[in-house]
Order: C-alpha cells, then sequence, then structure tokens
C-alpha cells in the first residue's frame, strides 16, 4: 500500500501544471467566453499529442498503457486550472471506441478528436433495444460523437442522429450548452460496464477535477488573506478568515486522497470499487462547494464579481457536480451497497 | 501507487486477525469503576504475553518495532474486532512511553517501559489546568527544589482515569522567572504519593473518567526529572510519535464500523409512521454521506501512513486526521440519536439504545480533548498555510 506518486508520476504533474499554465491559462480562458470552441484548438491539439486523451488506455488499444490513478493526478491539474474543454468525456470515449471495437475512432479520439459530454434527463435515457431517448444537454464537443455514460453502459452517439440541437448559455462560462432530443437513436459504438466501467472512471475523474477546483479557491483564498489589509492588519490574521482556509486545506486533501484511493481502486480490480467511486464523486462535490463558497465570501466584494475566478470555483464546481446523473443519485446508489472491503 | 499489500504482510493481517479473534476479552464495565482496571491491565497483559505488545515500540524497550504497515494493519484488524479502546492505556502506551523512550534516563526507562507494556502500570497525564487550557504553557502549578527532591503544588484539570492510574507525565513550573516556556519540567508523578488528591469530575454523559487533581506539598524525587529541569516543554514537544499516525487507524476504523452498524439499525428500526427508518429520505441521504465521509477519513489516513513511510517528515494530513474525525464523529453519533427517534429519551446503562445516546453525548468531547478544533485549525492555517498570526 502506497498511495504518494513515484517520482516519474510527480514529474509528469509537474509538466501538465507546466503546460497548462503556459497552453491554458485561465486569461486565454477568459478570452474565449463568448467563442465557441471553449479552448483554443490548437492547445487542445497540443494535449492530444501529449497523450492526455490515451494516457490510461492500455497498449494494446494504442494508449500509454497508465492507470486510472494517474489519470486522477492529471485531471486534478486539470481542475486546479481552470481548463477549457470536454477532457471527461474525450478520455472516455476513446476507451468506449477502443473496447466497442472501433480502433479507428480510438485512434482518431486519442489524437485529440473532441467528444462532448451527454447530461441526461433521466436516470436510464437507454431503452431496452439499446437505443437512446429522451431530452439531453450536451457539454463541450462539435458535430460529431458525445459521450453517454450510465451505471450499466457506456455509448457514443452521433450528435448529427439528435434532433432539435439548441446552443444555450451554460451557467460555466468555461462550458459550451446545447439542448437536444434523441429519438430512438442507435449509438455508434456501446460498451457494457462488465467490459470496462465507463461511467465509474468518469466518476473518478470529476472527482479528481473536484479536488484540484478546491486546490485552486483554496490557494486565492490564502493569497488574499495574506496581503488584503483592513483595520491596518491582513485580514488573514483573524480566525474567521483563517479557520475557513484551514477547512479548505482539509478539504483539498480529502478529496485528493479519496479519489487516488477510488482510482487505485479500479486499476486494481477491487470488489469495493464502486463504493470506492462514488464516495469520491460524493465527498469531493460537497467539500468543493464548501471550498468555493469560503474562498468567494474571504474575497468580498471582489468575490462576487465576474472578473475574479471565485465565480469560475462556483460555476466549476456546479458543473462537476451535475455529471454521470449527479450527486443525489450517487448517495442512493452508495446506500443500497455492501461495506466498503 | 497501490492500496495492494504485500504476501508477508497480509500473512501477517490473517495472524494478526485469528489471534485476536481468539483472545478477545468479552464483559468490560459500561462505566468507570475499579473493575475497569482489572479487566484493562488483564487485557494488555494478555497482548504482552502473546507477543503482540509494543506494536510500534523499538526492540530494546520490549516493543514489536513492526513496519508502518503492520502497524496499520493491527490496528485495522483490532478495530475491526470491536475491542476496547485503548482508554485507560492510551497514555501510557502513546504519550508518556514514548516521550521517556525519546528522553528519559537509562534508568527510568528500565524501571518504567516494562510495566507499561506488561500492564502492570497505568499512566495518566497532567498537563492541563483551570487557567491554563488552549494556552498550556501558562501553567502555574509550582514545584520548588527542596535537597534532592521537588516539592510540588498547584492543580490539574481534565486528567482522565486518574483514580485508577499509578503514574502521571506532569507538567510543573520550576523557574516562574523567565519565559513562560522556559521554565517548565516535565516529571514522573507517583499517584499514589502522599499529597496527591483525585477529585472526579461529573461529566455531560453521566461518566467520572475526567479528574481534577490537586497537590499539596507533593514530594517528588529529582531522579523522576525527565530531561533537564526547566526543559520540560522541549520534552513534550519531542514527544516522538513512534505511532506516527498510525495509532489514529483504531479511530477510523471504530467510526466507519460505526456508520455500518448505524445503516443495519435504519434498515431494522421503524420510524413513528411504521416504516424502516432508511426509507426517510432525509436520513438515507445523511447516511449516505457519512459512509463516503469515512471512506475519505481512511483515504485520508492511508495517505498519512504513505507519506510517514517514505519520510519521517510528517505530512500536513497528520494535523489534519483529528479535525476530520472529530468533526465527522459528531455527525455520525448525532445521526445515531436520529435513527432511534424517541428512544432517545431514556439513558439505561447496558441497553443498546442508551449506549448509542451515550457516544452521543460523549461525542461533544472530541473538539475539545488533545487541543481545541479552534486551535487544531489555527496551526493549520498559520503552520501548513502560513497565514499571519
Amino acid at each position: 500500500m502506497d498511495m504518494l506518486p513515484s517520482t516519474e508520476q510527480t514529474e509528469i504533474v509537474t509538466a501538465s501544471a507546466a503546460f497548462l499554465r503556459d497552453r491554458m491559462p485561465v486569461t486565454s480562458t477568459r478570452e474565449r467566453f463568448e467563442m465557441t470552441p471553449a479552448y483554443e484548438p490548437a492547445a487542445w491539439a497540443e494535449a492530444g499529442e501529449l497523450g492526455w486523451f490515451c494516457l490510461g488506455l492500455p497498449e494494446a488499444q494504442g494508449g500509454l498503457g497508465a492507470g486510472l490513478a494517474d489519470e486522477a493526478l492529471l485531471f486534478r491539474e486539470i481542475g486546479r486550472g481552470l481548463a477549457p474543454g470536454p477532457f471527461i468525456s474525450t478520455v472516455l470515449a476513446a476507451r468506449v471506441a477502443a473496447f466497442g471495437g472501433r480502433p479507428d475512432l480510438a485512434e482518431a479520439i486519442a489524437a485529440g478528436r473532441p467528444v462532448g459530454l451527454v447530461v441526461a434527463d433521466t436516470d436510464s435515457p437507454i431503452t431496452a433495444e439499446g437505443h437512446l431517448h429522451g431530452a439531453l444537454q450536451l457539454l463541450d464537443g462539435d458535430d460529431g460523437l458525445v459521450l453517454l455514460a450510465t451505471a450499466t453502459t457506456a455509448v457514443l452517439i452521433d450528435v448529427a442522429d439528435l434532433t432539435d440541437v439548441t446552443t444555450v448559455p451554460c451557467t460555466d462560462p468555461i462550458v459550451r450548452l446545447r439542448r437536444a432530443t434523441a429519438n430512438n437513436v442507435t449509438p455508434v459504438v456501446s460498451v457494457d460496464v462488465s467490459v470496462d466501467p465507463i461511467e465509474l472512471r468518469g466518476h473518478v475523474l470529476a472527482a479528481s477535477m473536484l479536488a484540484g477546483v478546491i486546490e485552486a479557491a483554496r490557494d486565492a483564498a490564502v493569497e488574499y488573506a495574506k496581503v488584503r489589509i483592513q483595520f491596518d492588519k491582513p485580514i488573514g490574521v483573524h480566525q474567521a478568515i483563517k479557520h475557513p482556509c484551514a477547512q479548505m486545506a482539509i478539504q483539498a486533501q480529502l478529496a485528493g486522497a479519496q479519489s487516488l484511493f477510488a482510482a487505485l481502486a479500479i486499476d486494481e480490480g477491487r470488489p469495493d470499487a464502486e463504493f470506492q467511486s462514488l464516495s469520491a464523486h460524493v465527498t469531493a462535490a460537497e467539500a468543493a462547494e464548501s471550498a468555493a463558497s469560503a474562498a468567494l465570501q474571504i474575497h468580498g466584494g471582489m468575490g462576487f464579481t465576474y472578473e475574479h475566478d471565485c465565480q469560475l470555483f462556483v460555476k466549476r464546481t456546479l458543473v462537476l457536480s451535475q455529471l454521470f446523473g449527479g450527486i443525489r443519485p450517487q448517495l442512493t446508489r452508495l446506500l443500497a451497497l455492501p461495506a466498503a472491503s | 501507487m497501490d492500496l495492494a499489500f504485500s504476501k508477508a504482510d497480509t500473512e501477517f493481517r490473517d495472524k494478526a486477525r485469528t489471534w485476536l479473534a481468539e483472545n478477545a476479552p468479552t464483559g468490560r464495565p459500561h462505566h468507570l469503576c475499579p473493575e475497569t482496571r482489572t479487566f484493562d491491565t488483564a487485557w494488555q497483559r494478555r497482548q504482552y504475553d502473546g507477543g503482540w505488545a509494543g506494536i510500534s515500540w523499538p526492540k530494546e524497550y520490549g516493543g514489536l518495532d513492526l513496519p508502518i504497515l503492520q502497524q496499520l494493519i493491527w490496528y485495522e484488524e483490532y478495530g475491526r474486532t470491536g475491542l476496547p479502546a485503548m482508554d485507560t492505556r492510551f497514555v501510557g502506551l502513546s504519550h508518556a512511553g514514548p516521550t521517556l523512550i525519546a528522553r528519559a534516563t537509562e534508568e527510568q526507562k528500565a524501571y518504567h517501559l516494562p510495566k507499561i507494556l506488561s500492564g502492570e502500570t497505568l499512566w495518566c497525564q497532567g498537563f492541563s489546568e483551570p487557567g491554563a487550557g488552549s494556552d498550556l504553557a501558562s501553567l502555574r502549578t509550582k514545584a520548588v527544589i527542596d535537597g534532592d527532591q521537588l516539592v510540588v503544588t498547584g492543580q490539574k484539570i481534565w486528567t482522565s482515569y486518574a483514580g485508577v492510574c499509578d503514574w502521571q507525565e506532569l507538567l510543573v513550573r520550576t523557574n516562574p522567572d523567565v519565559p513562560k516556556h522556559k521554565g517548565i519540567s516535565w516529571v514522573i508523578c507517583d499517584m499514589h504519593a502522599p499529597g496527591v488528591e483525585v477529585r472526579p469530575i461529573k461529566t455531560i454523559d453521566g461518566d467520572y473518567e475526567l479528574n481534577e487533581v490537586f497537590y499539596d506539598e507533593v514530594r517528588i524525587p529529582l531522579t523522576n526529572v525527565v530531561g533537564e529541569i526547566d526543559q520540560g516543554w522541549s520534552v513534550t514537544m519531542s514527544t516522538l510519535s513512534f505511532e506516527r499516525g498510525t495509532a489514529f487507524t483504531l479511530n477510523q476504523v471504530t467510526m466507519a464500523a460505526t456508520v455500518e452498524v448505524l445503516i443495519e439499525l435504519a434498515g431494522s428500526r421503524r420510524s413513528t409512521n411504521g416504516r424502516p427508518v432508511i426509507e426517510d429520505d432525509v436520513l438515507a441521504m445523511r447516511l449516505a454521506r457519512a459512509r463516503a465521509d469515512a471512506a475519505g477519513l481512511r483515504a485520508l489516513t492511508y495517505m498519512a501512513i504513505s507519506r510517514n513511510a517514505r519520510s519521517s517528515e510528517p505530512g500536513p494530513e497528520g494535523s489534519m486526521l483529528k479535525l476530520q474525525y472529530s468533526d465527522l464523529a459528531k455527525r455520525v453519533q448525532t445521526l445515531g440519536l436520529d435513527i432511534i427517534g424517541p428512544r432517545s429519551l431514556a439513558l439505561v446503562p447496558g441497553e443498546a439504545d442508551g449506549e448509542l445516546v451515550s457516544h452521543y453525548l460523549t461525542s461533544f468531547s472530541y473538539g475539545i480533548g488533545g487541543g481545541t478544533s479552534e486551535v487544531q485549525r489555527n496551526i493549520i492555517a498559520e503552520r501548513v498555510l502560513g497565514l499571519p498570526r
């Protein structure tokens, strides 16, 4: 048992953080708030060249053969950097294509073909016949493929097969949102949960990004508390400011540790992989909501502005908490599972 | 990174599990009484005779000096078996003992350490005073050198199990004329010495585990000073945690087990509307969150242990574990109360529901004992995050 990253893993994290800082800084993201896609295509393509979209894909399927734990470390950095783009759905889509017998698609996605994420209006949007049916929301992605992952199956859908596709503003300015309707749409490719737990991996990646958002919120709040002077003192001398900062530090550790634990549980095929993955998403979402809220409060009026990153901590948390069915259904599911092993 | 344990560690786990199952004692008194001491010392003696005492203590002092992962495994198995908590044995095994190992003379170690390990003696702590709580260094219990003895006069408070203990790790003011941290000494006090008076404090849960201890010209040989005279603060701070965070595993495992017990209870108990409690959406959500939180606490514990296994420098997790644990423990015990509903009105010793009420009442101490949550948050804010004082 060892939950600390190896030297090699630490180097990957450092390099990823540097890439995000240089190529996907939040200043660039802000310049594209009114543009589609939300990310700069050249930077996205470079992330593909770095292997970010096939990091955890087995080598036999053309991936880099790393574990979900490695992806979790990368996604914590993506979350911390407030980076735009459908990272989670693209990474998962490469797996669906690979395990669903479409190596051509897997290769294209791994190279950087973006795949958006479907958020369905119901828990079971896939019919007994394996068709997608009902009202959908599409997060990011283009006119090509989108991914939907439920507890039982994961599918890739061609946006061309959907109707009423309409662009609407997203609560989170980092995400591009479309509404759409599926009328018994046949997936391009599908993978059963028994082949690969795509949805659980999604929960873990979302949890990892949330852990990163908490780190960013903590760092911003602590930095501000050190430099903001009121009554001739930095506000950080007061316990009313210190204590929520300490709480954010705990929440960052907690969400980070649990998302790694869950990633390792999936990597090692532990019987409690589902328990740990759902726990990770639930824990990270709750911690991030609290941390984002505290960070905004500590920033006072500045935190309430559109100009400040606090709004992004809040909105990233909102989006990441709604993925893969959202938190409430996961709580019901978690309670019905056997205890952790 | 991995969660798997080696073959040797797994074999150790099996061995520990088997021994614990075969030797687990039952029938510990529900409330503190003289039999509690008999029970606890016998249980410690059984572990000693079985070759399981001093899991983390160095071999030269009779311990097992197990690798950190096997310490973790031992506490996991101990917690899983639902064995008596460290309670009366805690200070000797996990606080005073390790302090003696780090700073005591050979004579002091040779006399005390084997007795702690074999369960012959129990230790308590004499740190807090009525006027020295969070600001411990402002303590005023006075010790004056008289020949080869110290004469101690003053008062301590919040001493757990003082009435059943033999020895006390006692902080006294030996020099009132220097800055407060520089005039304190760490001494071994005989709890049976003339002039020591223990007065139990009845607490919110009806128990008498906490005490005031009064010292009226108590004579302590100078040979009982650990470290140099006036250097007690550094002795206190240097208490090397041989447990290196693994002892905390016991709390975490017990907590996770409690959550599972409550989920089971919520499935079998009926609400006032006649339906199983677990079908109440609000309660179900809280139970599910408690499950997730318990999982998170375990991950945090594993992370702290992983860091300690690689370097002796403690990471930030260590200082966060206590806070996270006390917050969660409080929430979980409140859940227990909400599951039994109106049955929480009766506090009958020995009844299962009464135990839940007791645990709820006891949980108010978690954020106070061993350093309040407020002080813990200050420590994280100032030492980990670098916020100004």
